[in-house]
């Protein structure tokens, strides 16, 4: 039998960047906040320390950050027709679990999106006419604009202390930054990272092809930085551990380094770590959030009253939790109804390895998760596509941020998979090759949805999440046009071998990409297409928000960190300004 | 008769014996004090011997006056242990000295009179000696475990992270990367040079905030733990 607790003012779901951000702003307001969070609690010290945190075996390969698949998985399946299968082991992404979720394993590569994302749907129309959109494509404008989230971006980027160059400063084109970025209202906190060797040979290279080369922007820090919560983070010394790790030197903005802290002070607010929400629950209308359930590690389950539920539990997640909650009308791709799970979708990533020859010695070892020069002259709409037959681009970065001797052993093609030849390829080729990566867009399609898997079960006897993915056409040919651009930049820069690898159908779970999983619970201004409205309100269930990248109708080029952030503090300026003193729905 | 001879070689096997054992002494002094690594000699080691024996014309005094031929110094922690030092810490070290990054009356005209290819070598010199361990100081094991925690695993409480995540495991520092080692340093220099990193006398990103959070008693109770901690061998 549950135990009804005493009733709370708000409950967030997932204490990650989203959670411990919106509790900190209304627990400050002073309201009684609880946080549940599934996984462990963990700080900096003595959690992230090194040596213990350089394992590159626990953390890069078995995972030790990322959620239990043997309790919590997913399944998968490329198209509806087929059966979903479980993912017995992450590899193409890798869902984060603990205090601070993903923000403590993350890289720190710090985007902000373009103005016409935010309207992609009206811009790409008008720009090229419905033509050019393939008829399964499904994509759509956010409902709230560039122009309204800078502010948020701007206070978001002083919370990490992004370091970076303004390439674009209220409409004024500054030297040394991004030329083509959406304008910003002030500089960076912080000055950009050093460049790489492999960096400034693609940065002249890139220059003499006529782009226009810059740092990639970094939320690990620069120099001894103190935050506008009054934290600080010292600089990031380029160990090369820092996508999958926690960072042991207080540099990588995470939730422990930029908000935790102040978060935790606040009598307000209350965390409960191992606490497994089950779902929200709602009273008999189905409109109103009671509260939630969950269950502790004992296995004791408890019901958590809360006039307010903050769901911010990562995109997945997200998805997952209000399908189980019986919040909005699930998606189904055949019929086109339904909109909790629709507009899912991912990153279409590629690489170009790219041998440079045995006296160009890059020592990419010496890396920080966003180390990078970058061109942006590829990116979303950044190009004229009238005549390519495609929408959508990548940004093109040449760096490392690591090199890490599990994980790097770049060989070229023909190259045995093992043995002598294996060794002395890797042996030949380690120091000397830089690869490239892209990021690039994806496409939302009709057939590219989640829901709940009708076999499988989680440790609780809950329904997994299915995921229906694979990549639209149009992103292979997207693909195809900006990693061959790539390639030509690495032909310049002199390279013995270069390798053009276009992200080709289909997609499969089983080699990393990228954890930029998007979509499912979008925002918009239409609720037959959006799940949430412009203040990532739920349509059906005024009291309960929805923030994470689950919000987003499509993907961006751009890794989702930072537009998360501007989604995070537009939310939380939504309810301590209009919904705390008028409850119900915004819109 | 058989007893006079008998006298007279135990004196003189005595003599011998007396004459034996101060040759080994002075010639284990002599070689605790002038290691030098079992290559060739060349041009770069002849310039950095001479230079830390005599010194140089353009006035840099020898650097054995205070560092001594083996880097151990008179053990006060006044002059830091450069023996095993890392060659690229020390060698920046210096520049950082001659060019006023690090403030340091005694030091900073000696730098600015060292050639640059003399830097490397006595450098170089200095990363390639090694002195007989002295004895550190009896430290009180409760002094001794707090240094540990720090050092090992940092302190929350005042966002240190441990200062083995950089400066490795028993404080023995990253070489190729110039980070020096801190096991077997002198106690009293360590806490010295976090006073200076504090105060601003040294420069140093990765230095100013822990300089700046940790506790004196901390200060303390880190550099008395490195000075017994290992000591680094000879690269």
């Amino acid at each position: 039998m549950p135990q009804t607790l005493k009733e709370v003012d708000v409950v967030v779901i997932g204490v990650g960047f989203a959670g411990s951000i919106l509790a900190k702003e209304l627990a400050a307001s002073g309201l009684k906040v609880v946080g549940l969070e599934r996984g462990h609690s963990r700080h900096s010290v003595p959690d992230f320390q090194a040596p213990a945190i350089h394992d590159e075996l626990k953390y890069s390969i078995r995972k030790g950050m990322m959620q239990d698949v043997t309790r919590e998985a997913m399944t998968f399946r490329n198209h509806y027709r087929e059966v979903a299968l479980p993912m017995r082991q992450w590899e193409a992404f890798l869902p984060g679990t603990g205090l601070g979720g993903c923000g403590v394993h993350w890289n720190g590569q710090s985007w902000r999106y373009h103005e016409e994302e935010f309207i992609y749907k009206t811009h790409i129309e008008q720009r090229y006419g419905k033509k050019i959109l393939d008829p399964d494509l499904r994509i759509q404008d956010w409902g709230v604009t560039y122009q309204e989230l800078e502010p948020y971006y701007d206070r978001f980027e002083y919370l990490l202390g992004v370091c970076g160059k303004a390439g674009n400063l209220n409409g004024k084109i500054e030297a040394g930054g991004n030329p083509l970025e959406a304008p910003r209202s002030r500089e960076y906190p912080n000055p950009p990272m050093k460049e790489q060797y492999s960096g400034a040979l693609f940065r002249k290279a890139a220059s003499e092809l006529g782009y226009h080369p810059f740092l990639q922007p970094s939320a690990n820090s620069t120099r001894p930085y103190t935050n506008p919560e009054g934290l600080t983070l010292n600089p990031c010394v380029y160990c090369g551990f820092c996508e999958r790790y926690g960072c042991e030197h207080f540099a990588k903005a995470s939730p422990q380094t930029v908000i935790l802290p102040v978060l935790m002070k606040n009598p307000n607010f209350e965390l409960r770590t191992e606490s497994q929400v089950l779902r929200i629950n709602l009273d008999s209308t189905g409109k109103k959030a009671t509260g939630v359930s969950y269950m502790d590690a004992h296995g004791r389950e408890f019901e958590q009253p809360a006039s307010l539920v903050l769901l911010t539990a990562f995109a997945l997640n997200d998805v997952r939790m209000l399908l189980l909650s019986g919040i909005g009308k699930p998606y189904e791709p055949t019929t086109e109804t339904g909109v909790v799970g629709r507009n899912y979708a991912y990153q279409t990533q590629s690489y170009v390895p790219t041998f440079l020859g045995e006296d160009v010695h890059l020592n990419s070892y010496m890396a920080g998760g966003a180390s990078g020069t970058v061109i942006d002259d590829f990116s979303v709409d950044n190009f004229d596509h009238s005549s390519l037959g495609f929408i959508g681009g990548c940004y093109v970065l040449c760096g490392s941020t690591n090199a890490r001797p599990v994980e790097f052993h770049p060989t070229p093609p023909g190259t045995p998979r093992w043995g002598r030849k294996w060794k002395d390829a890797v042996r030949q080729h380690y120091n000397h090759t830089a690869i490239f990566n892209l990021s690039g867009t994806s496409t939302s399609m009709r057939g590219n949805y989640l829901d709940l898997d009708p076999t499988y079960r989680d440790a609780w006897g809950l329904p997994l999440l299915r995921i229906t993915f694979d990549f639209p056409d149009n992103d292979v040919r997207m693909s195809r046009f900006v990693t061959h651009k790539a390639s030509e930049i690495a032909r310049q820069m002199g390279a013995k071998i270069v390798v053009d690898s276009p992200r080709t159908g289909p997609f499969t779970t089983t080699s990393y990409q990228s954890t930029h999983n998007t979509g499912g619970a979008v925002i918009g201004a239409d609720p037959s297409t959006s799940v949430v409205n412009r203040y990532c309100q739920s349509w059906d269930v005024p009291n309960v928000f929805v923030v994470g990248a689950c919000n987003y109708p499509q993907n961006s080029s751009y890794n989702p960190t930072l537009t998360l952030g501007a989604l995070i503090y537009w939310t939380a300026d939504a309810l301590k300004t209009r919904y705390l003193k008028r409850p119900g729905p915004l819109v | 008769m058989t007893k006079i001879h008998s006298t007279v070689r135990v004196k003189s096997v005595l003599s011998i014996a007396v004459v034996f054992v101060a040759v080994i002494m002075v010639a284990s002094y002599l070689g605790a004090q002038t290691t030098i690594p079992n290559k060739s000699i060349s041009n770069e080691s002849q310039m950095a011997v001479r230079i830390v024996a005599e010194g140089t014309t353009r006035g840099v005094v020898a650097c054995s006056r205070c560092h001594g031929f083996d880097g151990a110094s008179d053990g006060s922690g006044a002059f830091p242990r450069l023996d095993g030092q890392s060659a690229q810490y020390l060698a920046d070290q210096l520049r950082r000295f001659a060019s006023g990054d690090r403030q340091n009356a005694l030091m900073q005209p000696i730098a600015r009179a060292l050639k640059d290819d003399e830097i490397n070598a006595v450098s170089q010199y200095y990363a390639s000696v090694h002195a007989v361990p002295i004895p550190s100081r009896p430290v009180p094991a409760q002094l001794r475990d707090r240094g540990r925690q720090v050092a090992e695993v940092g302190d929350l409480s005042v966002r240190v992270q441990a200062c083995e995540s950089c400066h490795g495991p028993n404080g023995e520092g990253e070489p190729v990367s110039g980070v020096p080692y801190l096991g077997g340093q002198y106690s009293h220099y360590i806490t010295v040079q976090i006073r200076m990193f504090r105060q601003g006398y040294r420069k140093s990103q990765q230095m100013i905030v822990p300089a700046h959070n940790l506790s004196e008693q901390d200060i303390t109770a880190v550099a008395a733990y490195f000075e017994q901690a290992s000591a680094p061998a000879v690269k």
